[in-house]
């Protein structure tokens, strides 16, 4: 037992929200210890707390090789912990050999010393067995190859523990088996490596132990050795239905939309009919598609293959005006880098979207502001008056504002991409109230969502994806954590 | 588990006076300049002679001086507005004064027909920019820059680098609309020549444009977020290639009112152009991020450009100044928008602060005293 790395007791409050929970870890050297857990469960803000970019509640400890420390994130590299992001954080423009090297050359009266670095660049990669070379330009990578190169980095400076967050999310099988058989040359010298995957097959692969993180809270940890699939499945779910909003069920109407074979944009084959009154849920892993195909479909993103039908007539969506004319609404994940206009009014975000319907040239400011009064009443935006600026509305209200965007074209098949993303509980409700309401208006919803108890309590029926395809379908009884994660992590159901 | 609303309150956040109303900072530095030059005025004459600064000749001489580069800021603020920015209207302005007055002195074209020939090419050759930068990534300065450069070029190419001289063909554009009119302070002639009433009808039909029609708005969504105004159903690259053929029309309008004042098509003619009307757009509130300004502010900006060269001279100081006061206006009109805007920031933050301690102070009552966290509740659920 060479235990390098003790987290004991760690939580972690931010405004309102308890992110983790009295969390107690241990990592070993040469171990690969991995950590399952559904989106939101906790994962990040703990990779963030062992590299030091977040300091833990009081109470928490963190000892390494057995004496308590304090991660800040100089010290935590300066103990050789190296966290290496899902997201890549390259300089496109420099070669790999200054990438690895960049803040840190090694310098001699101030000149860097290029061969050196390159040299000790060839032998990190030549180690990782790879055939890049240190002269190639980092824009020139796959996002594979640029994971490697943040690897050899970590493995530069002297390395105890590497933090992998989700590193093989959107790779190629070859790709994928590369970055496993890195892991295992690390283990094999020493390293403890710290694993997150949403892959189970690759959770079993290369980890050691493994465990679950539930709502900030540690459910459980097993050796690998003799652990199923369904045992981890059955701690990272396990939330009370009973806790669930309650949605109010409405009849179900006519086929609004229907999608055949739909290819294009990272997604393969998409079949579905969505009904009006239903909300049809689209659950998946972060990375699986879903937003993809929604842009497939509002226009956003050329159509390679396959029929859209609204109202049974065949549609061709060139760009988003066609989607908006054809009455469909795309609510947004990221509102206010796609969904809002932050430093316009209130009154001015809920007009810009309905001017491809009207044919007046004249846009007239008391009409756009008696629009914009309409929708912020209606809506419950808390704001003195529609003249208020978007930038200054709360998460909640600002989600408001989108959606009396999309009231005010008069449109009838609504996308919403995580509707309640970043938004407070009290708001979430009035937002889900409202989603409701549409569906006694005979309209349709389309529900891309990670949050595992808003698809169960306001799905009619969920289609699970997974890497760009449907894995399946669940109606009713069907729809529960358990088959949702079976499905989106490539697992069958009875 | 969001943590990038930095605030938890669902109240919105209160904005000063100086962000509400956009144009007030520069307006209020403005009017501080005029307030300055007028009372060194009477300073340096003891208070014995009407400050000239002020006196109707001057003014409509200012107005006379701003007019062409005002009718071209009125597009620049258009195109600036929905992200983008033009480098090449001066030398633009150029050719098409070299094509004009050769299409009247030399290719015998007569008046409106060289004119028309002017105006349309300039158009044509802002559509071809307008057309790279809407189709492709490219930098609009990138390839505003190349556009200065070649046309300067064609320019020079059509001239034989020589100068064009003309016999007074255009000065029915430069006639005074109010011959015999005195100014009743100085006694001056005043002029008031149609091109300045041009220049006021354009900013009107601009702002007007931008405040009142589809077409305006959508300018303003584009440059606030170009991705969120695709997803609107906006057609984002007609729209940004739209200002830049407005554009071409202004600079062709402003090049022939140039060369009507000057009788002369010839490459320096419209020299520090861009700058110019950069400086007037940027010093009127539009940002150069796109999204933010316009044409109340950019008229205040070219007032305001066009009076310090004037007051320069009337405060007798030496001509080189000016490019220095001119920078300086630029920087100091610009980052009084963001100071104010700062110190507003700063006060929520101390008023922030204040309230977190308030609410500490309270906690820690609280918590001493039995069962403290259950009143805490009660509290907030009253």
């Amino acid at each position: 037992m060479d235990e390098i790395l003790r987290l004991s007791q760690i939580s972690k409050t931010f405004p309102g929200v308890r992110a983790l929970e009295d969390i107690s870890f241990d990592l070993r050297r040469g171990e690969v210890h991995c950590l399952c857990g559904e989106n939101g469960a906790g994962k990040s803000t703990l990779i963030k707390i062992l590299s030091g970019a977040y300091q833990p509640d009081e109470g928490g400890r963190i000892f390494f090789n057995g004496a308590e420390v304090s991660l800040t994130p100089r010290t935590a590299l300066e103990m050789g912990i190296h966290t290496i992001y899902q997201e890549h954080i390259v300089f496109d423009a420099l070669d790999i050999t200054e990438n690895i090297f960049v803040g840190a050359e090694i310098a001699r009266w101030g000149i860097p010393q290029r061969k050196e670095m390159r040299e000790q660049t060839e032998r990190v990669l030549h180690y990782l067995k790879s055939d890049l070379s240190p002269d190639m330009r980092m824009s020139d990578l796959t996002s594979g190859q640029q994971k490697i190169v943040e690897i050899a980095k970590a493995l530069v400076f002297r390395s105890n523990v590497i933090i992998l967050d989700e590193p093989t999310a959107s790779f190629s099988s070859q790709e994928i088996e590369t970055v496993l058989d890195i892991v295992k040359t690390l283990k094999e010298d020493g390293i403890g490596i710290i694993y997150i995957s949403h892959h189970l097959d690759e959770v079993f692969e290369v980890g050691d132990r493994a465990t679950v993180i539930r709502d900030g809270r540690k459910v459980s940890t097993y050796p690998i050795a003799g652990l199923t699939k369904s045992t981890l499945i059955k701690d990272m779910v396990g939330r009370d239905p009973s806790t669930f909003y309650k949605r109010e069920r409405t009849p179900r109407g006519e086929v609004a939309l229907e999608v055949r074979n739909v290819t294009g944009n990272g997604v393969r084959d998409i079949s579905f009919k969505l009904h009006r009154g239903e909300v049809l849920g689209i659950a998946g892993m972060v990375g699986s598609g879903r937003s993809e195909l929604m842009e497939l479909l509002f226009g956003a993103a050329p159509l390679v293959y396959g029929d859209i039908l609204i109202d049974g007539q065949p549609v061709r969506h060139k760009s988003p005006k066609d989607a908006i004319r054809n009455k469909m609404c795309f609510i947004t994940e990221d509102r206010q880098n796609t969904g809002l206009f932050l430093t316009k009014t209130i009154a001015e975000n809920v007009a810009v979207a309905n001017m491809v319907n009207t044919r007046e040239f004249v846009v007239r400011p008391a009409d756009e502001f008696a629009v914009g009064e309409k929708y912020r009443q209606l809506l419950a935006i808390k704001a003195p008056d529609a003249r208020t600026r978007a930038v200054n509305l709360s998460g909640g209200n600002q989600q408001k504002v989108v959606l009396g965007k999309w009231f005010n074209t008069g449109g009838e098949i609504f996308i919403f991409d995580e509707p309640s993303h970043g938004v407070d509980v009290g708001s979430k409700q009035e937002i889900y109230k409202v989603m409701v309401d549409l569906l006694k208006e005979d309209k349709a919803i389309l529900m891309v969502s990670s949050d595992m108890p808003e698809v169960i309590s306001m799905s009619d029926r969920v289609l699970v994806f997974r890497r760009g395809e449907v894995a399946g379908e669940l109606i009713g009884e069907k729809i529960t954590e358990e088959n949702i994660l079976t499905l989106s992590i490539g697992g069958t159901i009875e | 588990m969001n943590t990038h609303d930095t605030s938890n309150s669902t109240e919105p956040r209160k904005e000063s006076l100086f962000k509400r109303y956009e144009n007030l900072t520069v307006l209020s530095i403005f009017v501080s300049f005029v307030v300055i030059v007028v009372a060194l005025q009477l300073i340096t004459t003891g208070g014995s002679r009407f400050p000239t600064f002020i006196s109707p000749v001057n003014i409509f001489n200012i107005l006379q001086q701003v007019a062409v580069p005002g009718i071209i800021a009125v597009s620049m603020t258009m195109v600036m507005i929905s992200g983008g920015i033009d480098l090449s209207v001066g030398m633009l302005a150029s050719l098409v004064s070299i094509v004009v007055a050769l299409g009247i002195s030399e290719w015998g074209l007569g008046v409106g027909p060289a004119i028309l020939v002017g105006v349309v090419s300039a158009i044509i050759l802002e559509t071809m920019m307008g057309f790279i930068i809407s189709r492709t990534r490219i930098e609009p300065f990138i390839i505003t820059l190349g556009g200065m450069i070649s046309f300067q070029g064609i320019a020079l190419l059509l001239c034989n680098s020589r100068e064009v001289v003309m016999k007074g063909e255009l000065s029915f554009l430069t006639a005074n609309l109010i011959g015999g009119a005195k100014d009743p302070v100085t006694g001056l002639d005043l002029r008031m020549p149609p091109y300045v009433l041009l220049f006021f009808a354009i900013a009107l039909i601009g702002g007007l444009t931008l405040k009142f029609t589809k077409f305006g708005r959508r300018i303003y969504a584009v440059g606030t977020n170009q991705r969120a105004a695709f997803l609107s159903g906006i057609d984002v690259k007609n729209m940004r290639l739209a200002v830049y053929v407005i554009q071409g029309l202004l600079v062709g309008i402003g090049a022939t009112l140039l060369l009507a004042r000057i009788n002369t098509g010839i490459i320096t003619l419209g020299q520090n152009l861009e700058i110019d009307t950069i400086a007037m757009v940027v010093i009127g509130g539009t940002a150069l991020s796109g999204g933010r300004g316009n044409i109340v502010g950019t008229l205040i900006g070219v007032l305001f450009l066009g009076s310090i060269a004037n007051a320069m001279n009337m405060l007798r100081l030496p001509s080189e100044v000016q490019f220095l006061a001119k920078g300086l206006v630029v920087v100091i009109a610009v980052s009084a928008g963001d100071i104010s805007s700062r110190i507003s920031e700063f006060r929520a933050l101390k008023r922030d602060q204040a309230d977190a301690q308030a609410a500490a102070a309270e906690r820690m009552k609280g918590g001493s005293a039995q069962g403290g966290a259950q009143s805490d509740m009660q509290k907030s659920s009253a």
